[in-house]
């Protein structure tokens, strides 16, 4: 044992009295966003998902069929803690040009990160324009999918949201318990959660991870469907 | 496997798991956070658990699948930070603890894993292989390059240099 070990067991030593631990139940939020996915509408078309709404009932058009079924699977799935990303294509004409960048923009925060409103006003070139930037994504045709509810206000606390902002805490509540990066103990290969790949995982084979050059720094290699690195 | 033995190993474990969470989230609200977190995963996932391992190991895996998600969060939300200010506490006032946390800031997360959970409960590089899915060769070449970069920066000597020294 060299002086290195002494330290460290020094530094790690178990604190004497630790904070008494329990098993707690499901969360209320989860209820509620399992709730949503009955109430949510979807209105697609032949080149993707128009809309996402609360009226309950789909409105599809000629070749949008497919879309539909896709975008109900995903977002059951997202609002579920199954799935972290959207693949389903997306139908943003009649868009403006500003609420176009204040989307795409919104659509690059990761999941379970936050922004405020003139952090992305600022990304977009336009740092004045915060205020903008809110009724930009209060009229977000696809909530959930263009991920609007990652967008607070600046001094921490939530803001509106298009869906009430009962269901903004219960989304980010969502987003900060269901892990990003799971690899596979036995094929060493980490997908982002939602990949078909990942769902077919045993529970008691997986390992999250904090990155991607984490997972290669110990052996495992990012999945070819999914691109966890891109 | 039922609730009351599963609560008498979270029980028997406790300080432990804590111990380890503390040391890797550097505050106190996020680390019994991560232990209720991963043992609610636990449990709710009770039916995948298999009794070839040891009830432990298993909610180690959960406990640090947690953290390293926590400090995931924590590294994006660094990068687009308007100030870049330390969320870290110091959790105590003595030198020696401020630096190694310091020095243990540098090294890579997945060593920085290992270094806790060998250090907190003496867990074999077999147990260490087992809980990160990964295998035991990399769990030494883990260790020892998270202990050299440990050594560096606190400019200690290599143990086995200091060996041949003496000598």
């Amino acid at each position: 044992m060299d002086r290195i070990d002494d330290v460290l067991t020094r530094y790690f030593a178990p604190d004497a009295k630790p904070p008494r631990l329990a098993i707690r139940s499901a969360e209320a939020s989860a209820d509620a966003l399992m709730k949503l996915a009955d109430r949510i509408g979807i209105e697609a078309g032949a080149r993707g998902i128009r809309r996402l709404t609360l009226a309950g009932d789909d409105d599809v058009t000629t070749g949008g069929r497919a879309h539909a079924r896709r975008a109900r699977r995903e977002v059951t799935e997202f609002l579920a803690g199954r799935r972290t990303f959207f693949s389903v294509p997306v139908d943003l004409e009649g868009v403006g040009d500003f609420q176009a960048r204040v989307l795409a923009s919104a659509n690059a925060i990761a999941f379970g990160d936050v922004r405020s409103y003139a952090q992305l006003a600022t990304s977009i070139g336009a740092p004045k324009a915060a205020r903008a930037v809110g009724n930009a994504l209060a009229a977000n045709p696809v909530p959930l999918i263009v991920p609007c509810h990652r967008i607070v206000r600046g001094d921490g606390t939530w803001g509106n949201y298009a869906l009430g902002p009962r269901l903004k805490t219960a989304l980010l509540e969502l987003e900060r318990r269901v892990p990003l990066l799971i690899g596979c103990v036995t094929t060493r290969i980490v997908c982002r959660r939602g990949c078909a790949h990942e769902q077919r995982v045993r529970e008691d084979r997986r390992v999250v991870f904090a990155s991607v050059g984490d997972a290669r720094s110990v052996g495992y290699r990012p999945c070819l469907a999914c691109r966890p690195a891109a | 496997m039922d609730e009351r033995a599963f609560t008498r190993v979270a029980e028997a474990y406790g300080a432990r798991f804590y111990a380890v969470a503390f040391r890797l989230l550097g505050n106190r609200a996020d680390a019994e956070d991560a232990v209720q977190r991963s043992l609610t995963n636990c449990f709710a996932a009770r039916a995948a658990y298999s009794p070839r391992w040891p009830l432990s190991t298993w909610i180690y895996r959960a406990l640090t699948n947690v953290c390293l998600d926590e400090l995931r969060r924590r590294h994006v939300r660094a990068e687009h930070a308007d100030d870049a200010g330390s969320s870290r506490s110091m959790p105590r006032f003595d030198v020696e603890a401020v630096d190694l946390e310091r020095a243990l800031g540098r090294v890579p997360r997945e060593a920085r894993v290992l270094l806790a959970l060998r250090y907190v409960d003496g867990l074999s590089y077999g147990e260490l292989a087992r809980i990160r899915g990964i295998s035991v060769n990399t769990v030494k070449s883990q260790l020892a390059r998270g202990k050299t970069i440990l050594r560096q920066t606190l400019d200690l000597p290599d143990g086995r240099q200091a060996r041949r020294r003496t000598r």
